[in-house]
């Protein structure tokens, strides 16, 4: 899942200064799993911020609100009869939820509580790792399963570089060398034939904004042009 | 002619399931005290208004709960009702939190493979862009 | 009968009690295994921003954590269960009664409290119970999720303080009373580790064994 965390307290009070009421809104998709912006994670920052301002004397109030996901406009639709009693939206859901939130509330600034880092797994609770950099053109059927994009710090794609020493990056010794990795796993289901083929240059697609319209759905979405 | 409307349920394939994790599955349903302290953990309890459906322990006992007292032998309009359960009614965002520690999330799981296995599933999403001839089974 | 109840039939209760215990203790242990933790060398945390956070974090640690027990989000019902529990276990234990017995079987006497105090307990954990009781039938959610078997369990677990309590005040005809008395602290006795009364067990083991997000301590064991 998309694993974010919550960004440093003082940056998020540097954003909200000068608002006084604030609704904050949690996710319970990716953000609560890695617990970064589920109900939990919502009332904790709600508590930090409201004894912050206190302190302070500044006027502020703050009220939470977890919706199923903010990837989706029908969940936001919950919010619709509460927005409007306040001046500011503090959302903590990965970026796509915060863009999709301003969309809906277009006169509301919007604010993202947490920073979206990577696709990755849980290694174990609190733990979590990157395994994909949506790169939009998967290879792992020939790298038997690693992905040298996002394994490889140089993103390699005709095997490791002459740097490894002992197994290691040469950028990092604690990162294990994704090629080495990728020849044993290879080796060990009888497919190394694969290492032998040469990628041509790797067009990189995901520069521009990335768009998905399924088959079966075409239909329903193309205008005709003339 | 008649018209089959009830779909098959096949039992054997249930209890093999529920077979295969039992002693976990009926040690944390007995354990289970009814307190309803998970109810506050579960943000879609606390956003529909503190309906019972959405309390994690109520989501267990009547999907779960309800496998293990039938022993498996369920009727498919009993299985439509704990598909809302584990797919309408929860996320799986694995935050609900029991005094006890029992894992509700692994139950919740369990029983969608469950009910996976009899060919239901949640439909996805409810009702934003599902296929017409998903929508038209409901 | 007092004596069937307070011979043979007690020392089945404690032996059913104990070893209940510890079937239930060797169940989980067998139920979970140890997991393997993948270790990563501290370098690569001191990289990340990680750290640059705690240090601010660390004056809303008590206050977070406070907010997030039980006492903080259910404060009443956290109180009434310590003090419910605190009497469950005090009462018996230190009762005048239950030393004067052990002593009639075995010779030794344990250390007591003096009876008022066990007498107010007693109405303290009663009154508790009472709460309890309202409790699953008045707040729906609870209610939604209780069944015959709820209530059964809370009579069982009132009945032995409230025949003690008409026992020690020698209510009623005292052998019937004590007879009892007895007979409904060995059905508790039983039903402790076979029932739910067994979240005794469980919850020790589980919160502070098995890892989770809100295990006690770093929760080493995992379900196998």
């Amino acid at each position: 899942m998309i694993k974010s965390e919550r960004k440093p307290l003082e940056e998020i009070i540097g954003l909200l200064s000068g608002y006084k009421k604030i609704l904050n809104v949690g996710c319970g998709g990716c953000s609560s799993v890695c617990l970064a912006g589920g109900l939990k994670e919502v009332n904790d920052l709600n508590t930090m911020l409201s004894l912050t301002f206190q302190k302070d004397n500044v006027p502020f109030e703050i009220n939470g609100f977890t919706v199923e996901r903010q990837c989706e406009m029908e969940f936001l639709s919950e919010l619709d009869s509460m927005i409007n009693s306040y001046d500011a939206v503090l959302s903590m859901a990965c970026g796509a939820g915060v863009q999709f939130l301003a969309e809906r509330f277009p006169d509301k600034p919007v604010f993202p509580a947490l920073n979206t880092k990577f696709v990755g797994v849980n290694k174990d609770i609190g733990w979590y790792e990157e395994r994909c950099k949506s790169c939009g053109d998967c290879i792992l059927g020939l790298t038997g399963g690693i992905c040298p994009v996002t394994m490889c710090a140089k993103s390699l794609f005709n095997g490791p570089c002459g740097g490894p020493q002992d197994g290691h990056c040469e950028v990092d010794k604690d990162i294990p060398c994704a090629w080495i990795n990728i020849y044993d796993r290879l080796k060990r289901q009888n497919r190394l034939e694969n290492i032998h083929k040469i990628y041509e240059a790797r067009e990189w697609q995901d520069q521009i904004q990335g768009r998905i319209v399924l088959e079966a759905y075409k239909d329903r979405y193309i205008v005709e042009e003339d | 002619m008649s018209i089959k409307n009830e779909k098959e349920v096949n039992t054997n394939i249930i209890q093999e399931m529920l077979n295969q994790k039992k002693a976990r599955m009926k040690l944390s349903l007995a354990a289970c005290a009814g307190c309803s302290l998970c109810a506050e953990s579960c943000f879609l309890f606390v956003s529909k208004n503190q309906d019972p459906r959405y309390m994690p322990s109520y989501k267990v006992v009547y999907s779960l709960g309800k496998l293990y007292k039938k022993k498996g032998k369920v009727n498919w309009k009993a299985l439509e009702e704990m598909k809302d359960l584990v797919w309408k009614n929860c996320v799986l965002c694995e935050r609900c939190y029991c005094p006890f520690g029992i894992d509700i999330p692994n139950m919740i799981a369990f029983t969608r493979s469950i009910l996976r296995s009899q060919g239901i599933s949640g439909v996805y999403p409810h009702t934003l862009g599902a296929p017409e001839e998903l929508l038209n089974e409901e | 009968m007092y004596d069937l109840v307070r011979g043979p039939l007690l020392w089945l209760a404690f032996i059913l009690f104990l070893a209940g215990i510890i079937y239930r203790v060797v169940q989980l242990f067998l139920l979970t295994r140890k997991k393997e933790t993948a270790r990563y060398s501290k370098n690569i945390i001191k990289k990340t921003e990680q750290n640059k956070r705690s240090s601010e974090e660390q004056k809303f640690k008590l206050v977070l954590a406070f907010q997030n027990s039980l006492i903080g989000k259910n404060p009443v019902m956290a109180i009434v269960s310590f003090t419910f529990h605190l009497c469950l276990f005090i009462a018996p234990i230190f009762a005048v009664g239950h030393s004067l017995s052990l002593y009639e079987s075995f010779g030794v006497s344990f250390i007591t409290l003096p009876d008022k105090i066990i007498d107010l307990l007693t109405i303290i954990l009663l009154a508790c119970t009472i709460f309890f009781l309202m409790r699953r039938i008045v707040i729906p959610r609870v209610q939604s999720i209780s069944t015959s078997y709820d209530y059964l369990l809370l009579f069982i677990t009132a009945l032995p303080f409230l025949t003690g309590f008409y026992a020690y005040h020698q209510y009623f005809d005292y052998k019937t009373v004590i007879t009892l008395h007895i007979a409904a602290g060995e059905v508790m006795l039983i039903a402790m580790p076979f029932t739910k009364l067994g979240h005794m067990v469980f919850f020790f083991f589980v919160r502070i064994f098995v890892g989770s997000e809100h295990s006690f301590g770093k929760g080493k064991r995992v379900w196998s």
